[in-house]
């Protein structure tokens, strides 16, 4: 096998793992992949960041990782490790999995420092609490509709 | 970089223990706190500050390169003998009333930010790395610590109980920058910019502005090159270790 075809289905196979904390939004799309290398043997070498340092689900992740890649065709080890750099930061997730997360979480994302737009109504919210129920989320309102909306921020 | 030696190793061992006991510290709020928002502040922080002490374990453990291993970082951070522990007092010392828990969230990140700086620019990369994570997430610790004491300090009430704490907890904060074993090496070998000590004005001078203190108050706990553990630290110990203690063969 090729290992351009090879690296397309072993990539495949870890956008199939999803965020424990989002559920039909993969650690792909949330910008946690940063490095893929195949071998024409089959070796695999997956890297990733953690969103940050004290995520208590990243060997969960890992686990995901590992089974998923090992399930690949033409695989024959997985060496999947989670990298120290580069920082993650909230604009790797990508643009569907934004416009899921408002959709399903009424989570929004924090882009820069500007106004946070509700997902629901898309006027701009007022904080309530910088850290939320999970240590990546804050929590806002929106005066318009009275939504709670949390936010993913760095 | 293989081979941190044994220097080197002490140094990261200190900082690694005052993240660790700082997370501790501020989990004991968790459900007790004043209000819901600091029921959730106060757990963030401890998950943050928890997450860089298991950076640094993971640096130690993998004697320059992190490891992805629970059990050899936890073997690390539960050390059962208090004489094996490089931590500070400051974070030692058990809670007392909540202007206690913030002054010394204050007091402690104030350090923490100059801290990271010191090896910012580290040469054993993951230690940098480390640090550059660190520092966007303390930006927010700082931030909470902050705007909460710009409303309660002017309130004559809570002012006098912050300033209480104050008093109480400055002598043993000044102990964070007391020379630690191995910094010589660390800053020798580029792993740190300079002695931490070097960085003891720049954090007088913040805690003056912030708490209108007289500087000459701050008077030093003798130093103890973070040989001896606060009388707190003992319960303490028992209190983390009591889950892995009930089944040392446990894997988690």
């Amino acid at each position: 096998m090729s290992t351009d075809l090879l690296a397309d289905r072993v990539r495949t196979a870890v956008a199939t793992v999803d965020d424990p904390e989002y559920p039909g939004i993969s650690i792909v799309d949330l910008g946690l992949l940063e490095s893929l290398d195949t071998t024409p043997d089959g070796h695999v070498a997956v890297g990733l960041i953690p969103t940050f340092s004290g995520c208590p689900a990243l060997s969960m992740i890992a686990d995901d990782v590992r089974s998923a890649v090992d399930a690949v065709e033409g695989v024959a080890t997985v060496d999947v490790r989670w990298l120290g750099a580069p920082v993650w930061r909230v604009d790797r997730i990508t643009e569907t999995a934004r416009a899921t997360m408002a959709r399903d979480f009424t989570v929004a994302v924090r882009i820069g420092r500007g106004p946070v737009a509700c997902p629901r109504c898309g006027s701009p919210t007022d904080e309530q609490s910088m850290f939320g129920p999970s240590r990546c989320r804050a929590v806002h309102t929106c005066p318009t509709c009275a939504e709670v909306v949390e936010v993913m921020r760095a | 970089m293989t081979g941190l030696g044994t220097a080197v190793r002490e140094f990261l061992l200190a900082f690694a223990d005052d993240e660790h006991l700082m997370g501790q510290q501020h989990t004991e709020w968790i459900g007790v706190a004043p209000f819901l928002e600091e029921d959730l502040a106060f757990s963030s922080i401890a998950q943050d500050e928890l997450g860089h002490a298991a950076a640094l374990y993971a640096i130690v453990a993998g004697d320059g390169d992190p490891v992805d291993d629970d059990l050899r970082i936890d073997e690390l951070a539960f050390r059962p003998s208090p004489g094996d522990w490089r931590s500070a007092q400051l974070v030692e010392v058990a809670a007392g009333d909540w202007a206690h828990a913030l002054v010394r969230h204050w007091l402690y990140d104030a350090a923490e930010q100059l801290r990271w700086e010191q090896v910012a620019q580290s040469s054993l990369a993951p230690l940098a790395e480390a640090a550059a994570r660190a520092e966007r997430e303390e930006r927010y610790h700082r931030r909470h610590a902050d705007g909460l004491l710009d409303v309660l300090l002017p309130v004559p009430d809570s002012g006098e109980r912050l300033q209480t704490a104050l008093a109480d907890l400055l002598p043993l904060a000044v102990g964070l920058f007391d020379p630690v074993a191995g910094e010589v090496e660390a800053v020798a070998n580029g792993v740190a910019s300079a002695p931490f000590d070097t960085r003891l004005d720049e954090w007088t001078d913040r805690v003056r502005r912030r708490f209108d203190v007289d500087p000459s108050q701050i008077q030093p706990a003798p130093p103890t090159g973070r040989l001896e553990r606060h009388p707190d630290f003992g319960p303490m110990l028992v209190r983390m270790r009591e889950v892995m203690d009930l089944d040392p063969a446990a894997v988690w």
